[in-house]
């Protein structure tokens, strides 16, 4: 019985970090696209002005919310790892 | 919060439309389920014969689709928004009615910026913006902020869903291995709570300017042009003005349907209805400052191409359009919200649908009049949305209803948690609030004991 239980423990949680990660990966990926367009606009002198100074705006504010979804997750994964 | 609180059992009630799975639920399930495949039906003709099987053309080459998304994005300013000013402006009668807020949000933009796909006709293109997108056009500043807002937004309805996740894997026995992952370990210790605390109340601060630059920008995409009707530097806040009062009529058409269907008259009290209706009728006479101060800058100036679409709309064939959107937006709400004492719920349920059927209206209004009488030497054009259109526009509508139904089936509407600490801290919270607003008071301590009480 507490095989199972601690199986199905172990199953959660591998996919808790699944869904923390997948976060990650979501707003890091956005992040990374208007990094690329800058730079296909830099490469093309594509008045790259007007990708960064959106970007100085835009890169900020994913990466707040990259910062509040990871602390949280951190903290509630680190808090609850013993339940 | 102790999960296994008996205190909760109090608030049994909200656990029913999870518990309990009833005919109704099938039936709206099947219901909704045809809309969405005409809706998908429609699309596949479209996607299948190319955009000559619906109304659109030059001159007129955005109708439903483009209105579709501007009213949804719109209606999305019901929840995040609303639900962030409630909270961080301590309005202790928001608790029942910031998640159903919320999910309205997040369900919206999905379908609002799924619209554009739809516009586009060949969708495989959108992998060119992707690829080469071009900051100089305000199309990728409404994709930059609306991915944004989108995913502030379903934060925002997650955050505070953990502590409700965490009772539902102790009492439920099904879904369970769902509840516990989405629950994160969730245990309600004084740190969890000090943790979840501090990023809600972020999570509200940010919001905020995210959600009203998305409907600045959408604005932008019609306001950037020198198109007549549109060119216009009002559009902006016109246009957030306009969000927020499609979107708390759409908070209230959602309180009144689900308190009627899952019985919760205890939660969703006349007095909530009172004071959304209040904010709705605030709402209809900033929309009608914007609508008069907009209009009558166009009539004065009396320039022969914007004086073409102004006339279109007032006298011409699209006075049918225009008339019903002030009778909608303007007089059935005033007539129902200027005396809110006695049957609030009928008067402000009335004035929501109005004005939800008046604010989509208004994005038609703003669109194919302006489109029609082209600047450039184009002859008038005619737009009649064919059956594709209302197809895609019924099945956007469906699936929509089907979402928020099928959270409300797996997902407590009403926040149990925040519930239980409106009764142990927000009484108390709000009586040394009170105090201190008095003459000869100070300002009292934090509410240290807000994590120990609940936990």
């Amino acid at each position: 019985m507490s095989d199972e239980r601690s199986a199905f423990d172990r199953k959660v949680r591998a996919a808790q970090w699944g869904v923390a990660a997948l976060a990650v990966v979501f707003i890091g990926g956005i992040v990374t696209w208007i990094a690329h367009l800058i730079r296909t606009a830099w490469r093309l002198g594509d008045v790259p002005s007007a990708s960064i100074g959106i970007s100085l705006v835009a890169i900020p504010v994913f990466l707040v919310l990259l910062g509040v979804i990871v602390s949280v997750f951190w903290g509630l994964l680190r808090d609850g790892g013993n339940r | 919060m102790a999960v296994s609180d008996p205190t909760v059992e109090r608030d049994a009630a909200l656990f029913a439309p999870i518990e309990r799975t009833g005919w109704g639920f099938y039936l709206t399930v099947g219901v909704l389920g045809l809309a969405v495949l005409w809706g998908a039906a429609a699309y596949w003709t479209q996607f299948d014969q190319g955009l000559g099987v619906t109304g659109l053309h030059q001159p007129v080459s955005w109708g439903f689709y483009v209105t579709n998304f501007v009213f949804f994005i719109g209606i999305s300013h019901a929840g995040t928004l609303i639900s962030a000013i409630l909270r961080l402006s301590k309005a202790e009668w928001r608790r029942p009615i910031t998640r159903m807020a919320e999910v309205i949000t997040v369900m919206v933009l999905f379908i609002g910026a799924g619209q554009i796909l739809v516009d586009l006709g060949r969708p495989d293109r959108l992998l060119n913006v992707i690829r080469y997108g071009r900051y100089q056009s305000p199309l990728l500043w409404d994709a930059t902020s609306i991915s944004a807002y989108l995913t502030a937004s379903t934060f925002y309805l997650y955050l505070p869903l953990i502590p409700d996740l965490a009772i539902l894997r102790d009492r439920l026995g099904k879904r369970r291995f769902l509840y516990a992952v989405l629950a994160m370990g969730w245990t309600g210790t004084e740190r969890q709570h000090k943790i979840l605390n501090r990023a809600i109340a972020t999570m509200a601060v940010l919001v905020i300017p995210i959600a009203v630059s998305v409907h600045t920008v959408v604005s932008f995409v019609f306001s950037m042009t020198i198109q007549p009707g549109w060119h216009s530097t009002i559009f902006g806040p016109y246009f957030v003005v306009g969000a927020i009062f499609s979107g708390i009529a759409a908070i209230i058409v959602a309180m009144a349907i689900i308190r009627r269907i899952y019985h919760f008259e205890a939660y969703l009290k006349p007095i909530h209805f009172r004071y959304l209706g209040q904010l709705l009728l605030v709402m209809t006479l900033l929309w009608f400052y914007f609508t008069f101060a907009e209009y009558l800058t166009a009539y004065y100036g009396n320039e022969p191409e914007e004086m073409k679409i102004f006339w279109a709309k007032f006298t011409g064939r699209f006075w049918p359009i225009f008339w019903a959107m002030l009778v909608l937006n303007v007089v059935v709400p005033i007539a129902c919200l200027v005396r809110l004492r006695h049957h609030a719920i009928g008067k402000t349920v009335v004035a929501s649908v109005a004005v939800v059927i008046g604010m989509w209206l208004e994005r038609l209004n703003i669109i194919v009049p302006t489109l029609s009488n082209p600047r450039l030497p184009f002859p008038e054009g005619q737009y009649w949305p064919t059956w594709v259109e209302w197809g895609e526009t019924a099945g956007s509508l469906g699936l929509f209803i089907l979402l928020y139904v099928l959270f409300v089936k797996l997902f407590p509407i009403i926040s149990i948690w925040e519930i239980k600490e409106g009764r142990e801290v927000g009484l108390k919270e709000v009586e040394e609030r009170l105090r201190t607003y008095l003459p000869d008071e100070t300002e009292p301590e934090p509410a240290r004991d807000r994590a120990k009480v609940l936990t």
